[in-house]
């Protein structure tokens, strides 16, 4: 199954350390393959590394692409971080 | 259309002399520099798994870290080693860095720092400021992974490309131990000193070696090609233009066919030409080294550095052990005397091998002989080794680093022991063995005249005895050490012990470095020393020496020196003496 969402980043200092750890210990242990696209550019978001390099700020929009047999409880999940803004709020 | 690269020389100090014309190649390294190498297809699951390791140890020190932090209740600390622990375990820093070896047969620091080079780069073009910080938890991790990359790494100087020129910031014993000499053609650091152990090692192999080059400048030079090497004057050059190039070549095929000849010469006595004979043996590390010394005529051993042994070795040989090893050596003598110098090393057992001094000043303190009076059962057993292979060959014992009489006589003391326990176990035919103590420290040259009555020989060790007398590190090269050797209070030291030991009517060997230098030796001569003991490969250059100086005018020349009082003045006139009894030597003439 494969899933396509659009998200915005709502916390203040954007998808930095704090918020990009915590995205990656979320689908630590997910089957999907999990992608974020922000400005046309597209980065494994199992890497944390990858997501710093998108240096997505506040109000970014992120396409986020879940991929695999979890695909629906791990596009909850994600949406839902972004939306309670990774605890930060 | 390729432009050539201008000529680059540069000005070290030199240690060991010699001319080297080589690629470069970097050994430790400069902080910040990566070595790069080709990994064989057969050792890159082992490369990667070395890298695996490297990363495991660095979390786990995270994770420990993490723990103590959230235990002081510091929390927003323990969240930032999250986000590290995280990038440990990124695919990019573990899947990626593993293919990429994998890929590309190099090494794993390499790919790694390749890899946070280029991750660096990206984070430079970010417009974010607040982003681009970012970047430095990326540093932090990627320091001690290639902090244990590097320690687990065995770079050693047995393996290298052939021809290389060695460049590092510094070198160890053990370094320049395991340097094969057909690939090693050259060593040049930052740091070293000429008679440091590493020196030493080099020096006996014949290796030229330039130290005080700042390694900073070089990387602004482009690296291929060829560099010269002259270890005479501790020049460095770069991109030689031809012109250099050839009259490098040429010196250097000269200096080859002078060496040749001298050691041709291994029949010859060592005398001077009005017939004042002196002795020439050697210093031998290992007993490898005694096929070289018979093939350029050593007379004898005046030191064996029985310490070196323990190079293989992890713990102290037994009594068993050291009695076949030494017995192997006396045979392998062919009947030439050998001075066997007990144990000189440090009294923490870390230092136990010597090529791995230990940090802050071993060089005082409970070393050598004070160690092994200490340490009595170790002593012991390796006086009785020795005194039973002495039943096999001309074995003479010298004790190192005496200071005192008291120390002299302990040790004669637990000799006396060693032959009486010996006897009673029923091996009685061992010889007198003569003794001799080393004076390497200020304190014994002064008291010469006590130690010469209770032994058959002495030894001076000129090395320490420079770095005692005036208080320079034999480690390090430094402006004031330059001229430390032919400085006036040393060689008043020298004549003093000369004299005490003639009246005495006992010998005296000068076993330092200045014996092999031949611009030393019409002056050791003049001072009336009877034994040189040089590294092996200096006994034809010093028996050149030997046969082109008249001993009536050493003796003059050992008087006008010990007349000047500065230094500098000193070694000019030693310079100006050897340029007129050996004009035809290039190496030492410059």
């Amino acid at each position: 199954m494969k899933l396509v969402q659009k998200v915005q980043v709502k916390n203040r200092l954007g998808l930095h350390t704090r918020p990009a750890t915590m995205i990656v210990k979320l689908l630590q242990h997910v089957k999907s393959s999990v992608q974020f696209t922000c400005r046309k550019e597209t980065v494994n978001a199992k890497s944390i590394l990858s997501i710093l390099m998108l240096a997505a700020k506040r109000n970014s929009r992120i396409t986020i692409t879940v991929e695999g047999e979890d695909a629906e409880v791990v596009m909850d999940q994600l949406v839902n971080a972004f939306d309670t803004q990774f605890g930060e709020s | 259309m390729k432009v050539r690269e201008q000529q680059v020389c540069l000005q070290g100090a030199p240690i060991c002399r010699g001319i080297a014309i080589g690629k470069p190649f970097f050994f430790t390294l400069i902080e910040d520099s990566v070595p790069e190498f080709t990994i064989p297809k057969k050792d890159i699951e082992e490369e990667i798994e070395r890298y695996r390791k490297a990363v495991e140890r660095s979390r786990d020190d995270i994770k420990k870290l993490q723990k103590k932090l959230k235990k002081e209740k510091i929390l927003e600390g323990a969240a930032i080693l999250d986000a590290h622990i995280q990038m440990m375990q990124d695919p990019l820093l573990t899947q990626h860095i593993e293919e990429e070896i994998k890929r590309s047969f190099k090494n794993a620091e390499f790919v790694f720092h390749t890899f946070v080079s280029q991750y660096q780069k990206k984070f430079q073009t970010l417009a974010d400021p607040f982003f681009r910080e970012r970047f430095k938890d990326i540093q932090d991790i990627s320091h001690r992974i290639m902090g244990y990359l590097r320690d687990s790494v065995s770079v050693s100087l047995a393996d290298i490309p052939e021809n290389s020129i060695v460049f590092s910031d510094d070198l160890t014993a053990f370094d320049t131990a395991e340097a094969n000499v057909s690939s090693v053609k050259a060593f040049v650091t930052q740091k070293g000193s000429a008679t440091s152990h590493a020196a030493i090692v080099a020096k006996a192999k014949g290796i030229p070696y330039v130290t005080d080059i700042a390694l900073e400048s070089l990387l602004e030079l482009d690296q291929d090609g060829q560099v010269i090497v002259d270890g005479r004057t501790g020049d460095i050059i770069f991109h030689p233009t031809d012109e250099t190039l050839e009259a490098y070549k040429g010196l250097k095929v000269e200096l080859d066919r002078q060496l040749n000849v001298w050691g041709e010469r291994e029949s010859l006595p060592a005398e001077t030409i009005d017939g004042y004979r002196i002795k020439l043996s050697s210093n031998i590390d290992m007993a490898e080294d005694l096929d070289i010394f018979h093939e350029y005529g050593g007379e004898g051993v005046g030191l064996f550095r029985s310490e070196y042994m323990f190079l293989s070795n992890d713990s102290f040989p037994t009594e068993a052990e050291q009695y076949s090893f030494y017995l192997r050596l006396v045979e392998k003598m062919r009947g030439l005397p050998i001075v066997i110098r007990t144990f000189d090393f440090g009294g923490d057992k870390l230092m136990l091998n010597p090529y791995f001094p230990a940090e802050g000043n071993s060089f005082i303190g409970c070393r050598a002989i004070r160690y092994l009076l200490k340490e009595r059962d170790i002593f012991k057993s390796q006086i009785r080794a020795i005194l039973r292979a002495s039943r096999s060959g001309d074995v003479r014992i010298m004790f190192p680093m005496i200071s005192t009489l008291a120390e002299l006589i302990e040790a004669k003391e637990l000799l006396n022991e060693a032959y009486e326990e010996l006897e009673k176990e029923g091996i009685e035919d061992i010889p007198q063995v003569k003794i001799g103590s080393m004076i390497e420290v200020p304190s014994a040259a002064i008291v010469a005249d006590l130690l010469a009555k209770e032994c058959d020989f002495l030894s001076i060790g000129t090395n320490d005895l420079v770095q005692y007398s005036l208080a320079v590190d034999r480690r390090n090269h430094s402006p004031n050490q330059v001229h430390a050797s032919t400085d006036p209070s040393v060689l008043r030291m020298i004549k003093l012990v000369v004299s005490e030991a003639n009246h005495q009517g006992i010998p005296v060997t000068v076993c330092g470095e200045i014996a092999a230098d031949p611009r030393f030796t019409a002056l050791l001569l003049g001072l009336g020393v009877h034994e040189l003991s040089v590294a092996p490969r200096y006994l034809p250059t010093i028996r050149q020496a030997v046969r082109s100086s008249c001993i009536v005018e050493a003796c003059a020349l050992a008087e006008k020196a010990l007349m000047l009082s500065n230094a500098k003045d000193i070694q000019d006139l030693l310079s100006e003496e050897y340029m007129r009894n050996s004009p035809d030597d290039q190496l030492y003439n410059c």
